[in-house]
């Protein structure tokens, strides 16, 4: 136990003061900003292609306007109907002049656009639709829009969310959280097979194996690997919260659909501790299959061919829950759900998008806990061979007898 | 006491270690000879428990080598190697508390070999930035940090300048005289010859010769006679001697003659032939012992 506390401090201390750790937090904490950024970024950028000059007769841009306000932001009217001069534009710092006239079928339209590939037609043909009708039929504004909005309530029967834009949220915090599990997963896992890659290679395995247990070795640089990782996403999602609670309550327009930047206050307790459980599974078996395969490193450049295969079913696991997301309860995800190196993806995704039953995670716990078990012993053998074997890497048959050596 | 006993170790077709038996008792030390290949690592390896014996058996005064016993035990490998970010101090430290030493013992005890090794003023360096001599140097502190009962060295002065050399040879034959078992491989015949006090020659996998010098000595065939000066008198009595061999020779004449010869009457034959101002029976030295057995082999 001692040796393994003593691995496993050192290994810490020299993880922390590694310059790849420190640049993995603070690419980590900028990855994130822009992430979370961006879209706000892209909103504002959408907002300036609203702006609109209203023109047409005073009646028509009164009934007009509070039905353009939703969508568009009205800077300026005037009743003359002509076509701006761009310089026109640039001053009242709008996208497009948007003149109304009537005549005998009702509302005619003529926008007179600085891009006009960035004026959406529909948009403003579904909101001046009211306008046609209450010229159409005499009837007043209110009654048209009592007419047109035909009450439609969702009751939630099987799903775990009570609307629509619940489920898109739930969506979205999961899409991020997987990416968070998938690029923590990786890139510790990628770390810890560099870290035995170098003792492999700076020949220390042999006397670091002959003073300490390759079990207890292999376990310290796990667990402190995991640790850190915990630590690395801690920090990235403190960073995320704090960007996410900066975000003022309506900001992102009258439209809440068309909200934008990332808010995790929709992330429920279990969300949190199903991503920490199957952050910790899919972690321990990743990191063990990666440390395993690095002792058979010979040069560090054999890192990315031996690597290589083991991407493969972290990123299949990863595809297969953005596919979850739509469609958690297919057999595919189903089935999936219960694969180890998959599972801990998959899983997670359906847990946070659907109401998965309680055998189906049960089991899947169980599959995956005793895959840890079997890749921690087949990987500790693997190791405790892979260390000293130098030379031309070893054939599958070599890697096969190791496993089967107790 | 440490015993080996038919010891064997393959990988795959390469049968490594074939049959390897010595016993090395408490606070000897004993020196490992072979050529390259030989089998002498991988025995070094099946003693600390990196490989596990595919035959024979390994004890530690009378017992299996468990993990508690191996934690007794310090090793330096042939290949060497280091955490090269690490600092002197720290490292040698880590190595110490990795076989159950504790603060500040552990402290204490990596300051000493850091004293005994003139690795003073590199404590604070990172290993990485160390000359290769320097490197091996905090090895062998990592090796014995924790006062092994049991301390192997492979090849612990190859690469290391004479003056380097002399403080190993210095700091081993100070652990010698606190009674550490010391089981050392090297090329350096002189070396082990005054460091060991019995040897094990193998070639091939296999026990060829083992014993104190003295009873290496004792199994050799012939000795070497000296006798100057190099006159036709005293080189007609030494031709004489039954299967004698003269030898090249400056200044004086050199013969191999049988073990068994009888040097006071062949003295007296020399002093009757001619006046002799030398005469030295030179006993066979290690490096002799040893080229032989490989010849043989």
């Amino acid at each position: 136990m001692n040796e393994l506390i003593t691995v496993y401090s050192a290994e810490v201390m020299r993880r922390l003061r590694s310059r790849s750790f420190f640049l993995g937090v603070i690419f980590g904490v900028i990855g994130i900003a822009v992430v979370m950024e961006l879209p706000r970024y892209f909103q504002s950028y959408d907002t300036q292609n609203k702006r609109m000059v209203l023109a047409g007769a005073p009646q028509l841009r009164d009934a007009a306007r509070s039905l353009l306000d939703k969508d568009f932001v009205i800077v300026a009217e005037q009743d003359a109907v002509r076509a701006p001069t761009p310089a026109e534009l640039r001053a009242k710092k709008a996208a497009a002049l948007v003149a109304l006239t009537r005549d005998r079928k009702g509302v005619r339209v003529v926008v007179y656009a600085k891009d006009p590939g960035e004026i959406s037609a529909s948009r403003l043909q579904r909101d001046l639709v009211p306008l046609n009708l209450q010229l159409a039929s005499r009837l007043n504004a209110r009654q048209v829009h009592s007419l047109i909005n035909v009450p439609v309530r969702i009751e939630s029967v099987a799903s775990k969310f009570g609307s629509a834009a619940q489920a898109d949220s739930a969506r979205a915090i999961a899409y991020i959280l997987l990416l968070l599990l998938y690029i923590l997963i990786m890139v510790n896992s990628q770390l810890i097979m560099s870290s035995v890659a170098e003792e492999k290679t700076s020949r220390i395995a042999e006397l670091l194996v002959a003073s300490v247990n390759p079990k207890a070795l292999l376990t310290g640089k796990v667990a402190a690997s995991a640790t850190l990782a915990i630590a690395q996403m801690v920090v990235w999602v403190a960073v995320a919260w704090a960007l996410g609670a900066q975000t003022p309550a309506g900001s992102q327009g009258a439209d809440s659909s068309d909200s934008s930047g990332f808010s995790l206050s929709g992330i429920s307790s279990t969300d949190v501790a199903g991503f920490v459980l199957f952050f910790l599974i899919g972690f321990l078996q990743t990191s063990t299959l990666f440390a395993a395969v690095g002792s058979l490193i010979n040069r560090t450049e054999d890192l990315g061919s031996l690597s290589g295969p083991l991407f493969l079913p972290v990123v299949g696991g990863f595809i297969v829950a953005i596919s979850a997301l739509a469609v958690p309860d297919s057999p595919a995800v189903v089935v999936t759900s219960f694969i180890p190196l998959i599972a801990p993806f998959v899983m997670f995704a359906r847990i946070v998008v659907a109401t998965v039953p309680l055998w189906q995670i049960g089991l899947s716990l169980a599959i995956n806990i005793a895959a840890i078990y079997a890749i921690a012993i087949a990987g500790g053998r693997i190791y405790r061979v892979g260390m000293l074997l130098y030379g031309r890497t070893p054939r599958p048959s070599q890697i096969w007898h190791a496993m089967r050596t107790p | 006491m440490l015993s080996v006993q038919h010891v064997r170790k393959g990988f795959g077709s390469v049968q490594a270690v074939s049959d390897v038996s010595f016993t090395i008792a408490r606070g000897a030390t004993f020196g490992l000879l072979g050529p390259n290949g030989a089998g002498k690592t991988t025995t070094m390896r099946m003693i600390v428990g990196i490989y596990p014996v595919d035959g024979g058996s390994i004890t530690w005064n009378d017992r299996r080598i468990d993990e508690r016993a191996r934690r007794r035990f310090g090793y330096l490998p042939e290949e060497r190697g280091l955490y090269g970010k690490m600092r002197v101090r720290e490292q040698i430290a880590y190595f110490g508390r990795l076989h159950g030493l504790h603060d500040p013992q552990v402290s204490q005890k990596a300051d000493a070999w850091i004293e005994r090794l003139g690795l003073g003023e590199y404590v604070n360096r990172p290993c990485g930035e160390l000359s290769k001599g320097n490197q091996q140097k905090v090895q062998v502190a990592c090796a014995g940090v924790h006062d092994p009962e049991l301390l192997i060295l492979d090849e612990p002065f190859s690469g290391l300048d004479p003056v380097n050399a002399e403080m190993l040879f210095s700091a081993l034959t100070d652990l010698k005289h606190r009674g550490t078992t010391l089981v050392l491989s090297s090329h350096q015949m002189w070396q082990l010859e005054q460091l060991c006090d019995a040897f094990c020659i193998i070639t091939q996998g296999r026990n060829r010769v083992s014993g104190t010098l003295a009873q290496l000595r004792a199994a050799w065939p012939t000795r070497v006679v000296k006798v100057e000066p190099a006159t036709a008198a005293l080189r007609g009595v030494l031709e004489r001697v039954p299967h004698a061999r003269a030898l090249e020779g400056n200044g004086a004449l050199y013969y191999e003659l049988p073990a068994g010869t009888d040097y006071p009457p062949l003295l007296r034959q020399l002093v009757a032939a001619d006046a002799v101002k030398r005469f030295d029976a030179i006993e066979p030295s290690l490096q002799d012992i040893y080229m032989h057995t490989i010849g043989q082999a």
